[in-house]
């Protein structure tokens, strides 16, 4: 995970519509629950480039078309790129693919326009989250694209939606748990005891 | 949290999506694309996460959300425990309301369907803004709210009392004529669904905000209003509004919900109520309408009628006048689903549940009924089902091959009786004795 808003590392582009289920990542790890980046990572853009995960460094960003993460927004390719400190810049992006990315700690950079007209594959670059600036540092030029929305800048710094969690919970200990409370789940014995309802309240 | 007018003249006009989300963020106005964080009057969470909201907010180390009083458990998935593991959720779920305090529990077999009892109960009013669990929750615009599905992110909410959203641009559905004999508002949702696919229109939908308004929206009574935002929530449209006090609520003193006069669509689209033909929508999604008539014959096994788009009152009493006298074609297993305990008992008290028994079908607790993934009276394999479901995909009965094709109440009753998807026009008439099949 990395903190700040800047990424520096080689880009790897894709064009429009590619898929978050076989095109970012097989389906089966979606249907299969898999949470775990280490498992993840070497499975990243296989369906449509087996040989991504050997290339990819740390840092990398991937650039891409119109609609980047189409079809069902499941969330197992985001994991895996944010694991790997990674960016995206695309064009478009579904809404709730959009959502997904930012709340596993993954920046997001949308109105990036065609990445031909800046990038091509391979090309070494940095692109500030924060400020919409993206050097093409292979090729010396700077393109101006749309930040990310100022409210959503802490979410990625704190590493997403469990680090922003996490971080209210240092703010507001009184919503902590007492240490080594017990989870109420599953112990077998019936709860009798019901809370009162709103609707006799509203 | 403030609440000032957002109709004053210094403000430019906006819609009523950004309306609700100014009023929610403590702000006088937002534009369409702005991020914002409003505050929710409600939580609502079904039985479906109750139990995941808890273990991740437990192993994050929480013991308490913000504001408890604001939330409200619901139990529609899941009703009449179908198995020991359905049994302990629900034991789960009573411990974890227990625990947090919630506002309020609607434990099995109370309330009814999350989507549809707040709206009867009148825990929705006009103008409310609320957050969700389940993407369903745009049913809640027939009533003139704005509820916003955060999905697993209602974890956020639930510890910090609110969610990062994105205002949402609108698209305007300008509703002209009456709908004819035969059709019902469901058949405009199908169709609205596949003229945003095939891009008919040439709009954006993702993320859009769907608001209906026009000449013809009066003709729309609540249950008409609850299937127009049902039938077209799966194409991943952000919400479904209405130019127009909620019939049969009572709007007065009710924060302004309504667009002003000047406001900024993305687009907007007539659509002529009168040229509404029956339809389906095909196996694989809402949005693949079909003329009923050039389906017409395809056999089936099982009919449902029910679930948050058709779970209403009116629904029920309209599949009635379909199967009053009739029985269900004998190779056909038919659900009916109330929405809700209070519409359940209502149709106990007037004989229309009677009717639905009569013509052989089941009545199912409150709910979601199968439409949430088969757990209860499901579908199996190569089997096809008609059905008023939210959706349906495949696997969404069960079986990952049986396939679904949704219908308006009547249309699903007239095709139990047939054995074949029918139109309730079409039926044999009751005065041939005998030939009710």
């Amino acid at each position: 995970m990395t903190s700040s808003l800047i990424r520096r590392g080689r880009a790897h582009v894709f064009g429009d519509g590619i898929p978050l289920d076989e095109g970012v990542m097989a389906f089966k790890y979606a249907i299969g629950r898999i949470t775990d980046p280490a498992e993840l990572i070497p499975h990243l853009f296989e369906p449509i480039d087996p040989g991504f995960a050997a290339r990819v460094a740390r840092g990398d960003l991937v650039v891409a078309g119109a609609d980047f993460g189409c079809g069902k927004p499941h969330i197992q390719g985001f994991i895996a790129m944010a694991a790997l400190g990674m960016g995206v810049v695309c064009g478009s992006m579904p809404y709730k693919a959009m959502r997904g990315a930012i709340s596993k700690g993954l920046p997001v950079l949308i109105g990036g326009g065609d990445p031909a007209s800046w990038v091509a594959n391979g090309d070494e670059i940095e692109v500030n989250f924060g400020t919409g600036e993206a050097r093409n540092l292979t090729r010396g030029t700077t393109v101006q694209l749309p930040p990310m929305a100022p409210v959503l800048q802490p979410i990625i710094a704190q590493g997403g939606a469990n680090g922003q969690l996490a971080g209210w919970l240092n703010e507001h200990p009184s919503q902590r748990a007492a240490k080594g409370a017990p989870s109420v789940l599953g112990s077998g014995t019936p709860v009798r005891v019901m809370p009162r309802r709103v609707a006799q309240s509203v | 949290m403030s609440n000032s007018s957002s109709s004053s003249l210094s403000v430019s006009p906006m819609t009523a999506v950004q309306k609700m989300l100014a009023r929610a963020s403590g702000r006088h106005h937002v534009e369409p694309g702005e991020v914002v964080y409003p505050v929710p009057e409600l939580v609502i969470i079904h039985d479906g996460f109750v139990e995941t909201a808890y273990r991740e907010l437990h192993a994050l180390g929480y013991g308490s959300v913000v504001d408890p009083q604001k939330v409200v458990f619901v139990t529609d998935h899941e009703v009449a425990y179908g198995s020991q593991r359905a049994v302990e959720r629900g034991r789960n779920i009573r411990a974890i309301a227990r625990v947090w305090n919630v506002g309020a529990l609607y434990d099995a077999g109370r309330g009814g369907h999350g989507h549809i009892f707040p709206i009867e109960a009148g825990l929705i009013r006009p103008g409310m803004f609320l957050f969700c669990y389940d993407m369903h929750c745009t049913n809640f615009g027939a009533a003139g709210a704005l509820a916003m599905a955060a999905g697993t992110e209602v974890t956020s909410v639930l510890a910090t009392g609110s969610l990062w959203t994105t205002v949402p641009h609108t698209l305007r559905i300008d509703l002209q004529g009456a709908l004819a004999d035969g059709a019902h508002p469901r058949d405009v949702g199908f169709l609205l669904a596949q003229g945003f696919a095939d891009g008919r229109w040439g709009v954006q939908y993702d993320y859009r905000v769907v608001e209906f308004g026009g000449p013809g929206l009066a003709s729309l009574d609540l249950a008409a209003r609850v299937a127009l935002c049902n039938s077209i929530t799966e194409m991943g449209v952000a919400n479904v509004l209405f130019d127009g006090d909620p019939p049969g609520i009572d709007a007065s003193g009710a924060p302004d919900f309504r667009s002003d006069p000047g406001a900024t669509y993305e687009a907007r689209i007539p659509f002529d109520l009168s040229a509404v033909k029956p339809q389906v929508a095909l196996p694989g999604g809402p949005d693949r309408a079909e003329l009923l008539s050039r389906v017409a014959g395809q056999p089936i096994d099982h009919a449902t009628i029910g679930a948050c788009g058709s779970g209403m009152y009116e629904d029920f009493v309209a599949a009635s006048r379909v199967l009053k006298g009739r029985k269900i074609a004998d190779h056909v297993r038919m659900f009916v689903v109330p929405g809700t305990a209070a519409t359940a008992s209502r149709l106990a008290d007037d004989g229309i549940a009677q009717i639905f028994v009569d013509a052989g079908a089941m009545l199912l607790p409150p709910g979601c009924g199968p439409c949430a993934g088969g757990m209860m009276a499901p579908l199996g394999p190569g089997e096809v089902s008609v059905a008023t479901a939210a959706t349906n995909h495949a696997g969404r009965f069960g079986a990952q091959d049986g396939e679904i094709y949704l219908a308006s109440p009547v249309i699903v009753a007239a095709s139990a009786v047939a054995g074949c998807l029918a139109d309730p026009r079409e039926l044999e008439p009751l005065v041939a004795s005998g030939a009710s099949q």
